[in-house]
């Protein structure tokens, strides 16, 4: 079942995107593009650096097959311009005219040493939005600073509140939990702000610059550490699977009977002990929980501790299925901890269409993509198209901003695209 | 002078705990004016967010300011620039009023279980009947649609559910998972990006619409390569030395992709001088001059020499001597002395920044203004958290902090709804207007003797 109607158009037709976007911002740009904007992504004559980015289909490297690249270009257009040469500047400004937005992670300076700062680019195009996504933003001691996904979770805050009790690890390492998510954080934020300026626009017609930093948007991504410290001074220390704490809180990550976990941390309270009791009482798990005493909420916060130990060994005897399932039957909000192995099978997200098939004609065959994180029932949020082959899409973009046949021959044949 | 973004935007919010708040706070940034419908009932775990937090070692109460709905500096920061009214939306009469400003909005938004607003009568369906084009943004963990929508959430259990949980540790230890409630944050992002696109589409369209996001959805998303390795190749990501830790590779494990970008080493954390918590440098070296640099950085040791280490596969394969090596040079060195002399050499590295890192010692975020101060009414001045970016034609700062419960009753109620003066006096005390459960506030009586006042 899917609530969607794949014909409509997406909440963004009409809008066009100009990516020139590597690692830190195509994240950016694929929600620009499954949300229906024509995104077209500016490539280097042999393509981005993030086709060569594993894992690769059939294990097997080349520019075409980067899974990487596939996840993070869906939807978008793909056209090669040779940037290094005054002609390639031309064509992209003759571009960039015809754009509501420029998306761009160049090194801070960069375009503007090309002849392609902002003031340039929209002197043609005053409504022109460019967004500047880069790792420290335009200014400020750390703006040339090289960094990685790892170096923004070290910096952000999100390394010094995840890894481990001492009891799990006498180092207490910090650890980047994993996925790339601080290209991720940089990007939602990107999106924020330029879908406001966009927005803005509606209204007054006017275009803007953006300087966006994903250090920036790490920093404010660690919840309550940044306000704990600023109000109380207390930091936090890190704790095994759970929120870090300035003083040690109990463990939240219940081991199941399968060799799993369950995550069943934050959220006892009086109205949920009831059916949480009467659910481990049918399973012959309660022990002296069903005593009246545990009714009174100053009980339930003085006994936290004793409560936790009995869910922990009803939760140790069965699956974490079982555990996840009946938690949440009973009214907790339990997750078990999956791995993405479990995900494409889960029923509930099949139901929702939350898994498409994409088609891929070059290997003929289609591949199941996580799709659209909410249903838009008028503009559906989705993927309309596998990630683009490098250069796709250059000769009909051209075509579309005046460069006829003869014009687009000479400069393939100069090298330019 | 210059206008906000989303000057003229109004957002009805009937969001609580965290990751609705989250997305309205960056609605009010951007310039939308959020009013947050309030019904500050303890007994409902606080489901305005103005919990006094009671778990040691998680509040953001200042030590020397004594705990009430209006004191929590995490409250502060997360409601900037919202304006505050307090009505009880199960009554007949608040359910009227909050109709009557929807019948001004442009947007709603809750982050209740599925169906709850239904079952107030404030459903999608009901609220088209007062405003035929509004925007209804529901951010339930699993959606509104689906066998297991009325299943609960958390951002931990979001975190678990979808994946994320379990991309984060080291091989044969537990998930070490994520420190905080990242899907509460991020959840609030969707959020944010379901209201602004929605609002794109009316913009073009005319058109309103229920937009129905699941957070576990939006989680997933974020797992993408991964899955496809799954969907694609056919590769569980249950498998020895995943995850690999701050590694691109675990040492002794076939190559394979961690799903964090290009394979790298070192890629890894190291110990710095002081022997504290935090103190502690990540390098990262993605290519054989980013490493060759580094071996400059520490003086050219003679281990480094080795030509096991030329190459990126000689690397991977001795990361284990290779991230000895590198330790032993950083131990002796502050975290922030490292990361300047890696980087005036090209060296990819950072510090690992604590919260009490960010806010005092990060000179980038200082000289940016990230943590510029900004006015409460009660606490005073504090540090606030700012955009992470800097709009040209349009500047977003958060120069104020969260209204005081029911700040804006006077002006919402009275001036703007046409609630009488003793109308209001009496819902302070008969529950539509004030828990009768909760001792009324003083300056709720004060502000309405002064309106009464003034007129």
């Amino acid at each position: 079942m899917t609530t969607t109607e794949s014909s409509l158009p997406g909440p963004l037709a009409g809008v066009r995107v100009i990516e020139l976007a590597d690692r830190i911002g195509q994240w950016c740009g694929k929600m620009m593009a499954d949300f229906g904007a024509d995104v077209i992504k500016v490539e280097p004559l042999g393509g981005v650096a993030e086709r060569k980015v594993g894992p690769f289909y059939q294990d097997v490297p080349d520019p075409e097959r980067s899974l990487y690249f596939w996840h993070y270009n869906t939807s978008k257009r793909s056209i090669t311009i040779d940037l290094e040469q005054q002609a390639g500047r031309d064509l992209f400004r003759t571009l960039v005219d015809s754009a509501d937005i420029l998306l761009e992670t160049m090194p801070p300076g960069r375009l503007p040493s090309m002849g392609l700062g902002y003031e340039v680019l929209s002197a043609n195009n005053p409504g022109l939005i460019m967004t500047s996504l880069t790792p420290f933003g335009q200014t400020g001691p750390w703006r040339d600073y090289k960094s990685t996904d790892l170096l923004h979770l070290s910096a952000g805050g999100q390394m010094a509140g995840s890894g481990y009790d001492a009891s799990d690890d006498p180092e207490q390492q910090p650890i980047a939990p994993g996925g790339g998510n601080g290209w991720h954080m940089g990007s939602h934020y990107a999106y924020i702000g330029t879908l406001g300026a966009l927005l803005s626009r509606n209204v007054t017609g006017a275009g803007q610059y953006l300087d966006v930093s994903v250090h920036e948007a790490c920093a404010l991504t660690t919840e309550m550490h940044v306000p704990m410290y600023i109000y109380t001074g207390n930091v936090v220390q890190r704790q095994t699977g759970r929120h870090a704490g300035s003083r040690p809180t109990p463990p939240t990550q219940m081991p199941t009977g399968d060799g799993r976990y369950v995550n069943g941390g934050l959220g006892m309270n009086a109205g949920r002990m009831k059916p949480l009791v009467a659910w481990m009482d049918s399973l012959g798990g309660a022990g002296d929980l069903t005593d009246p005493k545990y009714a009174d909420p100053a009980t339930i916060m003085a006994e936290g501790a004793h409560i936790s130990e009995q869910i922990r060994t009803l939760v140790g005897r069965i699956t974490a299925d079982e555990a996840f399932h009946g938690g949440q039957q009973a009214g907790m909000p339990w997750g078990a901890v999956r791995s993405t192995d479990d995900l494409p099978a889960d029923k509930h997200f099949r139901a929702r269409g939350f898994f498409p098939d994409v088609e891929h004609p070059e290997v003929g065959r289609s591949f199941a993509y996580p799709g659209a994180a909410a249903i838009y029932p008028k503009s559906p949020w989705r993927i309309y198209r596998r990630a683009p082959l490098i250069g796709e899409d250059t000769q009909i973009v051209l075509h579309e901003i005046g460069v006829d046949a003869s014009a687009f021959a000479a400069l393939r044949a100069a090298g330019v695209v | 002078m210059t206008n906000r973004p989303l000057e003229g935007v109004r957002v009805l919010d009937l969001t609580w705990v965290r990751a609705g708040p989250w997305a309205t706070r960056w609605m009010a940034v951007l310039g939308a004016d959020v009013i947050k419908v309030e019904w500050p009932e303890p007994a409902l775990g606080g489901s305005t967010g103005r919990v006094v937090r009671t778990v040691p070692g998680m509040g953001a109460n200042p030590p020397d300011i004594a705990p009430t709905m209006n004191s929590d500096g995490h409250f502060n920061d997360m409601h900037a620039l919202k304006r505050s009214v307090t009505l009880n939306a199960r009554t007949p009469r608040g359910l009227e009023l909050v109709k009557k400003i929807l019948a001004q909005s442009d947007v709603i938004i809750e982050n209740f279980s599925a169906g709850v607003l239904s079952s107030w009568g404030l459903g999608y369906d009901e609220m088209t009947k007062v405003k035929p084009d509004i925007i209804y943004v529901s951010m339930a963990g699993f959606g509104q649609a689906g066998p297991l929508a009325e299943y609960t959430t958390m951002g931990p259990s979001v975190q678990a559910l979808s994946g994320l949980t379990s991309l984060s540790g080291v091989p044969d230890k537990p998930p070490a998972g994520w420190g905080w409630s990242y899907m509460d944050d991020t959840g609030g992002m969707y959020g944010i990006i379901g209201m602004l696109t929605a609002l794109q589409h009316r913009a073009t369209t005319g058109e309103g619409q229920h937009v129905d996001l699941s957070q576990v959805a939006a989680a997933i998303t974020l797992t993408g390569p991964a899955l496809l390795d799954l969907s694609v190749n056919g590769r569980p990501s249950r498998r020895s030395g995943f995850p690999p830790g701050n590694r691109t590779t675990w040492p002794g494990t076939p190559v394979l992709d961690n799903y964090r970008g290009p394979q790298a080493a070192p890629h890894n954390a190291y110990r710095t001088a002081g022997g504290g918590h935090n103190d502690w440098a990540t390098i990262a070296c993605s290519d054989d001059s980013e490493w060759q640099a580094l071996v400059g950085v520490m003086g050219s040791p003679t281990w480094a020499a080795d030509a096991k280490y030329a190459t990126l596969e000689g690397r991977l394969k001795h990361q284990e001597a290779l991230d000895a090596g590198i330790a032993a040079w950083a131990i002796n060195l502050d975290k922030y002395a490292l990361m300047e002399r890696c980087q005036a050499d090209g060296v990819p590295a950072m510090p690992v920044q604590s919260s009490q890192d960010r806010v005092d010692n990060d000179p980038q975020l200082r000289a940016r203004g990230m943590y510029d101060p900004a006015s409460h009414p009660l606490l005073g001045t504090w540090p606030m958290q700012h955009a992470p970016w800097q709009m040209s034609g349009t500047p977003t700062p958060v120069d104020h902090g969260a209204p005081i419960c029911g700040e804006h009753n006077i002006p919402i109620l009275v001036e703007w709804l046409g609630v009488s003066r003793e109308e209001l006096r009496e819902g302070y005390q008969d529950n539509t207007f004030w828990p009768r459960s909760v001792p009324i506030e003083s300056y709720l009586l004060e502000a309405l003797e002064h309106a009464g006042a003034a007129s």
